[in-house]
């Protein structure tokens, strides 16, 4: 029987690994995809507890981290595009100051 | 005895996608691993019974949100990651420190209070009876949570918004303007 715990761990793993990705790449585009991957990580518990507790709002959370998570991606995307535009570079060593 | 298979199956393919994506020095290839990823998920949701939440996760992140990572990846043109090894700071660092003592404590938690095995009214036949798993999330969406249903709508459309005019061409001075006319 896969337990609770299976997958709690997973998404632990799986938000550890978005976690380094953030932390440690330097590439914008980089950066957003480990973002994903810790709302994905956050939905996996989510849906995992709503079947533990016979309990459907885990379930309606997802498609609000979704939500979120969509809007997240858009609007993130058009910011790195924007830097590159007028910096050409994504690097996050660059772009370590915020100025207008 | 499937359940497990599958569980396993899907894990294991989760664990090496989420490694890659982060390790792979080139960015196509990263999401890639991302889509693998999603997919892999969506199957997890499948076998637990969440099939719309599985539908969603395919068609929304595998297909719509990784495809925008793809085009602003390809728009970009950027080459390889060049670096040969990782640079480090301290903050970097508190910060990883932070989250791991934070899933230590949250896992102490876990451990120390019992697992009570509560089931609620929406067990696996209960919502097979009532009608399947898409009717019954659409029923708890459009009833219990359709203000912030409403709101996630308006979310999305201030995302809209937003990434129209961040993206947009930077407006050109006049004084540039001339000095762009002069060669």
């Amino acid at each position: 029987m896969v337990s609770i715990d299976h997958y709690l761990v997973l998404a632990t793993f799986m938000f550890l690994c978005g976690t380094l990705g953030v932390l440690f790449r330097r590439n914008l585009l980089m950066v957003l995809m480990s973002i994903e991957l810790m709302l994905n990580a956050v939905n996996l518990v989510f849906v995992s507890g709503s079947r533990l507790l016979g309990n459907l709002d885990g379930q309606v959370m997802v498609f609000f981290i979704i939500t979120v998570a969509a809007c997240e991606a858009g609007v993130g995307l058009a910011m790195v595009i924007a830097l590159f535009r007028r910096y050409g570079t994504v690097d996050t060593n660059f772009l370590r100051v915020l100025r207008g | 005895m499937t359940q497990e298979l599958v569980f396993l199956a899907f894990a294991s393919l989760i664990a090496i996608c989420s490694m890659m994506v982060i390790l792979s020095r080139n960015a196509v290839v990263s999401a890639i691993f991302l889509v693998g990823d999603l997919f892999c998920l969506a199957g997890l949701y499948a076998s637990m019974e969440a099939h719309f939440v599985a539908a969603i996760q395919v068609l929304v992140y595998a297909g719509a949100i990784v495809v925008l990572f793809m085009f602003v990846i390809m728009l970009l043109n950027l080459g390889p990651d060049q670096r040969k090894h990782l640079e480090v700071s301290a903050p970097e660092i508190g910060v990883l420190g932070l989250t791991i003592v934070g899933f230590l404590v949250i896992g102490g938690l876990l451990l120390l209070g019992q697992p009570t095995g509560v089931t609620g009214p929406l067990t696996a036949e209960a919502i097979d009876n009532a009608g399947g798993n898409t009717y019954t999330v659409g029923m708890v969406l459009f009833t219990k949570y359709l203000w912030p249903f409403e709101l996630a709508s308006m979310l999305i459309l201030l995302a809209i918004i937003a990434a129209i005019v961040i993206a947009k061409k930077e407006h050109i001075k006049d004084g540039d303007k001339r000095r762009l006319a002069h060669g």
